[in-house]
């Protein structure tokens, strides 16, 4: 039962980060219609942020977390509105444009920061022990964290004007351009939105596991994944389909082992998309 | 613009004195020996391979300094080409396919067993020589002539080591952690049967490359209760990290990582020595004062800190044995001689120490170099003072 309960634990831990970085990932996606290949990349920037932030200016952790927020958005926001906004109905253009972005910022990250992984680690250490039960108190400010990002996400996609008009705008262009929407200035906003969250989740998870140029390929991996459990462009597939994720993950690796884990995860993929391709939540394939 | 007939007659007299220029180089008898490097210069384990960058780049311009590769007499400059091989069989295959294409006949590398699979039918195909690391259990053999071990894999330095960790921590049972492609597979079981044959009860766990959060991984090794765990060649990242779950889940044994060095950038992820408390693992050199020289010596010619992992000083020796060799066999171009030179080599570094020729009984040829090793140690939170081994011999 111990085992059963740590083994939840630990993917309810592992769902809440991935479903952090899978809601930018799918925002993008559902608003732009654009698969942001540089998703992992803002992931490791807003780490290397918050590291840099902490190492040459001295901020305390917090600002240096809310600094890698605001920096990899400021950074998205400029990329999709001088770069991607251009050709963003040009679905290869963009393909090519965001997998530029990331060979850059990962090429750019290991010349500036070298290959290695700096000492950058949480503030807070130490671990909650109770009836054979444990989580690190990192990992609890993680979660907790990334619980509080998800729900702001939700109540600003489902309870904001802003949030409105980006789902106004992912339903039918056409008709909220009419309407008086201005893809022009939401446009950057979403992308800023998608990218400081992936931000965010750098900051926050790269202390506790470790920091690298090439973290990021991983971690766009696993956001490919969820979305396409979830069903692409959908914010609540996403999110289920991430503790899906967390839960297989976990518990595969636990009773079956590293290896066959990621192959059960891979097998669920598989299957879902020869059952329902349009993945768990999934309305439709978005049309050009 | 418009092209004049003078400005075509400028452009053909300085293309006919650059022609002049390369004429009278050649006529000097200056010739390049390119030596290329295959490794892991990206990802989590970049810091064997800039370590081997580095190695290759130092003995270059220590051989152009001391003027020791000479061919018919004439003088030969040592460049350096390397390229990422990204710790894949592809992208191993890819550099020594771009190498063959620049025609180097000479590659120091790969690294990882992955890699050297990618590497070795591209070098025999194109008669080129390699002197690699990897503990793969084909790392070399009979059937590749010219690929020689730059030091032992496990089966050479495994024993010894688990021999001082157990009469250091008394452990009963160890459980074995590596990543699932060939630079796990055929390290682990080496290893493990190092470990029975020490009255030491050993399992094995594999995870896939590139897993980035062991927390799973760690709660399914805490169930099999196992008194130590040996990260084995599980790349210095992915050790700290593991280091660092397994002491968060409760885990008080010794740790140990008998692939390969890379300690200080497992504690900096770890979270320090105190994280990593007892410890052990396998140095390839023992940094001596006389090993300290050679990176005394790098950071007067290169202008920087030598590499950080503890590979460059294996490297550097090793790539000096080749280098011995092409001076000796006097040819930059035939592989097949510069081969039975370094054969014939006696093994010595003058900074290093004296060794052997080991492989024979592992892998059917006498082609692995075998210097004197380390054993790393923490104890209690505490670095110990590196243990000394004699060079590994007969296996």
């Amino acid at each position: 039962m111990e085992g059963i309960v740590a083994t939840i634990l630990i993917g309810v831990s592992l769902g809440a980060q991935y479903a952090l970085l899978a809601l930018g990932f799918t925002l993008i996606f559902g608003i732009l219609g654009v698969v942001n290949f540089a998703h992992g990349g803002f992931y490791v920037l807003g780490g290397y942020l918050a590291y840099a932030s902490m190492a040459f200016l001295g901020t305390p952790y917090l600002i240096a977390v809310i600094l890698a927020a605001l920096g990899t958005a400021a950074l998205g926001y400029l990329f999709e509105r001088f770069l991607l906004d251009r050709l963003v109905d040009d679905h290869l253009s963009t393909l090519m444009l965001t997998l530029g972005l990331y060979l850059m910022m990962s090429s750019s990250l290991l010349a500036v920061f070298g290959p290695q992984s700096p000492a950058f680690t949480f503030p807070l250490t130490g671990v909650l022990r109770w009836h054979g039960f444990f989580i690190p108190i990192e990992n609890l400010v993680v979660l907790v964290v990334c619980l509080v990002g998800i729900s702001s996400v939700y109540a600003l996609i489902y309870r904001s004007d802003f949030g409105r008009a980006l789902r106004a705008l992912a339903d039918d262009r056409a008709v909220a351009t009419a309407q008086g929407l201005r893809p022009k200035l939401l446009f950057p906003a979403a992308f800023a939105l998608a990218t400081g969250l992936a931000g965010l989740t750098g900051a926050l998870v790269t202390p506790i596991l470790s920091l690298a140029p090439h973290v990021g390929d991983p971690v766009l991996a696993t956001s490919f994944l969820i979305v396409i459990l979830g069903g692409l462009g959908s914010i609540g597939g996403a999110t289920a389909a991430a503790f899906i994720v967390g839960m297989v993950e976990a518990f595969s690796a636990v009773y079956l082992g590293g290896s066959k884990g990621a192959l059960v995860l891979f097998v669920l993929v598989l299957l879902m998309l020869v059952v329902k391709p349009s993945g768990l939540f999934g309305q439709r394939v978005r049309g050009a | 613009m418009k092209i004049t007939r003078r400005d075509f007659a400028m452009a053909g007299a300085a293309l006919a004195a650059l022609g002049t220029l390369a004429g009278s180089a050649a006529a000097a008898g200056i010739q390049e020996l390119k030596i290329g490097v295959v490794g892991v210069l990206s990802g989590p384990a970049a810091q064997w391979g800039l370590a081997l960058k580095g190695a290759v780049e130092f003995v270059a311009a220590e051989a152009n300094r001391d003027g020791l590769i000479k061919i018919d007499g004439a003088p030969c400059q040592v460049s350096v080409v390397a390229i990422d091989s990204k710790y894949t069989a592809e992208g191993g295959a890819a550099a020594a396919n771009a190498l063959a294409g620049q025609g180097v006949k000479f590659i120091i590398g790969a690294i990882g067993s992955p890699e050297l699979t990618g590497v070795k039918p591209i070098a025999k195909r194109n008669s080129m020589l390699v002197l690699a690391s990897s503990y793969a259990k084909d790392a070399i053999g009979p059937q590749w002539p010219l690929v020689f071990h730059v030091g032992p894999g496990p089966s050479g330095w495994a024993d010894p080591i688990i021999k001082i960790a157990k009469q250091k921590f008394g452990m009963k049972s160890v459980v074995l952690v590596a990543p699932n492609d060939q630079g796990g597979t055929d390290i682990v079981p080496v290893e493990a049967e190092a470990y029975k044959k020490n009255g030491i009860a050993a399992t094995e766990e594999y995870y896939q490359r590139g897993t980035t959060n062991f927390a799973p991984l760690v709660t399914r090794i805490m169930n099999e209760k196992p008194e130590a765990v040996d990260l084995a060649s599980s790349p210095t990242g992915d050790a700290g990290i593991l280091v660092k779950q397994l002491r968060q889940a409760g885990f008080e044994g010794p740790i140990g990582r008998l692939g390969g060095p890379g300690y200080s950038e497992i504690s900096r992820v770890a979270g320090g020595d105190s994280v990593l408390k007892n410890f052990y693992w396998y140095e390839p050199i023992v940094v001596d004062e006389k090993a300290q020289m050679i990176a005394d010596d790098y950071k007067k010619m290169m202008g920087a800190d030598r590499p950080e992992n503890n590979l460059f000083f294996q490297w550097a020796a090793g790539v000096r044995m080749v280098l011995k060799a092409i001076a000796k066999a006097g040819t930059i171009t035939d592989t097949a001689k510069v081969a039975e030179a370094l054969r014939s080599l006696p093994v010595t570094d003058p900074n290093i120490g004296t060794g052997h020729w080991i492989g024979q009984e592992f892998f059917g040829v006498n082609q692995e170099l075998s210097f004197p090793f380390g054993v790393g140690l923490i104890t209690d939170g505490q670095l110990q003072p590196i243990t000394r081994v004699e060079a590994a011999t007969g296996k």
